[in-house]
């Protein structure tokens, strides 16, 4: 059985195809103020490259943000729910997942079957979010894509203590004016994100096994962080986490 | 004698020179890295206007970023703070004023005084973009205009577009995302003062308003805020003659020439 999933982001939207245990497919591409009517073609597109046709979908389960956006799915799905499906099935022993995304935090705590069992998330505020490393990266000149590679290069800690993003924007410049460097100053941007992941992760309950999600969890600076403050052991996702949640709602179609 | 007032702002610094309580000569400038330095460039430049010097004035208050510093280099002889010269300054050019919302670059706050002009109570929000100058500004970038404009630009929008968020960041997201679909830039532009008002409302009812009402600080420069403000909050917002950006430095100045009196 062949399912889609697509994941209408805030920021990416991502179709995935999933036939058993295998990515038949995917495609992501930025979410427009235009996508509820680009998302038949993003479809015709993903089947051609991977070699099928709409018949041979069983199911389609649209989540994220815009899951309303397309009228096609069979049904929609929390993104959460999508996600916490998305963990129990690849990583079985997991119960929390941190789902990092580009305008959202999320905390999942989910059951042995990938029930949600409880969340707790932040989609009022860009403070620790995709969008927050994006705005600060872009103050110090520094493409998401090179994040890791500069960061890396830091010497000594620069604690930036803002959390809203726009006045972490003058916090940056202002230290750079007085002549800090930029891969401290990365360095800073990736823990104070820590930071307030880690703020709403205590706040559902002590951590035992955990995985990171979302475009965020690429990371690698930023997981590392997470991992010298919390306390359980981190399974790293074994597909792109950036995909997740397309990939839950590809795995809940199944059960339709 | 004279007196001076100097304000330093998270993005603009004002200098504001009184003579018998009026207005003899002000300056403002976009702040530098240091606020002591706004602070020298932005006195020297409104002194400089009547070819004065520092020590022409009497008695010097400074007040906003760094006032202490500034006060320790020696460019004021007493610092107060952005509350209490606020309220001063427009309670001394609107007497029946209650009630002033200040929105800055980075911060807005209501402050409430007494007939004297006494402070009675005040909130800020200094924590979040929303509701402060900075929104305004991030979304003028976003829609290409200055911040000038934007105001005028919204004043002709027919259909206020709805705005999902608050946060300045998604805002802009969503900005963009309405531009794709081809709404009209006024429409945008009068969606985002209303997202603007309602957000300094939210703050003005943590406090309660009494009337008379006026708006300081950059944003009630902003006619499209200030109209929206009035209806949601269904209040006139006095106006006044003076730069709205020097109302603070001239609450400075005239606390500079209370104090004079006592500290010597």
């Amino acid at each position: 059985m062949i399912t889609l999933g697509l994941d209408i982001g805030s920021i990416f939207t991502k179709g995935l195809l999933l036939e058993g245990d295998r990515i038949r497919g995917f495609l992501l591409r930025e979410t427009t103020g235009n996508i509820g009517s680009e998302l038949e073609e993003m479809i015709e597109q993903l089947l051609s490259q991977s070699g099928l046709v709409r018949e041979n979908i069983a199911a389609i389960v649209a989540t994220g943000q815009g899951e309303d956006l397309y009228k096609g799915a069979d049904y929609g799905e929390d993104d959460f729910v999508c996600v916490a499906a998305a963990t129990r099935h690849l990583l079985p022993e997991v119960g929390l997942t941190i789902d990092i995304g580009g305008q959202s935090i999320t905390t999942i705590l989910s059951g042995p079957q990938g029930e949600v069992l409880n969340y707790m998330r932040n989609d009022k505020c860009a403070s620790g979010s995709g969008r927050f490393i994006e705005v600060l990266g872009a103050a110090l000149g520094v493409p998401m894509e090179e994040i890791d590679a500069v960061a890396g290069r830091s010497q000594k800690k620069i604690a930036v203590s803002t959390q809203c993003a726009v006045f972490a924007e003058s916090e940056v410049i202002s230290y750079v004016n007085r002549g800090e460097s930029i891969p401290d100053l990365v360095a800073g941007v990736c823990d104070s994100v820590a930071r307030m992941v880690i703020s709403q992760v205590l706040r559902i309950g002590p951590v035992d096994h955990y995985t990171v999600t979302g475009g965020v969890a690429r990371f690698q600076s930023i997981v590392e962080k997470l991992e010298e403050r919390l306390n359980g052991r981190y399974h790293p996702f074994p597909i792109d986490p950036q995909l997740a949640a397309v990939y839950g709602a590809a795995l809940l179609g199944r059960e339709e | 004698m004279y007196f001076g007032g100097i304000d330093v702002g998270s993005l603009t610094a004002q200098a504001v020179i009184i003579k018998n309580g009026a207005i003899c000569s002000y300056h403002s400038i976009r702040v530098k890295p240091n606020p002591v330095d706004s602070a020298k460039t932005v006195l020297e430049a409104a002194l400089a206007q009547k070819g004065m010097q520092r020590n022409d004035l009497t008695f010097t208050v400074s007040t906003g970023y760094g006032r202490e510093q500034i006060q320790k280099e020696g460019l004021s002889q007493e610092n107060m703070s952005e509350i209490s010269c606020h309220g001063k300054g427009a309670h001394s050019i609107l007497p029946q004023v209650r009630t002033i919302i200040d929105i800055g670059g980075q911060d807005a706050k209501v402050i409430r005084v007494d007939s004297g002009g006494e402070l009675m109570n005040f909130v800020m929000n200094d924590k979040c973009a929303a509701g402060t100058g900075r929104f305004l500004e991030v979304m003028s970038k976003t829609l290409g205009v200055t911040i000038e404009e934007l105001g005028p630009l919204a004043l002709k929008g027919q259909n206020f577009i709805e705005m999902s968020n608050r946060c300045s960041i998604f805002c802009e997201t969503e900005v963009h995302h309405f531009l794709q679909r081809g709404v009209p830039r006024e429409d945008v532009a009068a969606g985002i003062c209303r997202t603007m008002a309602e957000r300094v409302h939210a703050l003005v009812r943590r406090i309660g308003v009494e009337k008379e009402v006026t708006m300081t600080g950059g944003v009630a420069k902003n006619p499209a805020v200030r109209k929206e403000l009035e209806r949601i909050m269904n209040v006139r917002l006095l106006s006044y003659t003076i730069d709205s950006q020097i109302v603070g430095a001239l609450g400075a100045a005239l606390l500079a020439q209370q104090l004079s009196g006592v500290k010597k």
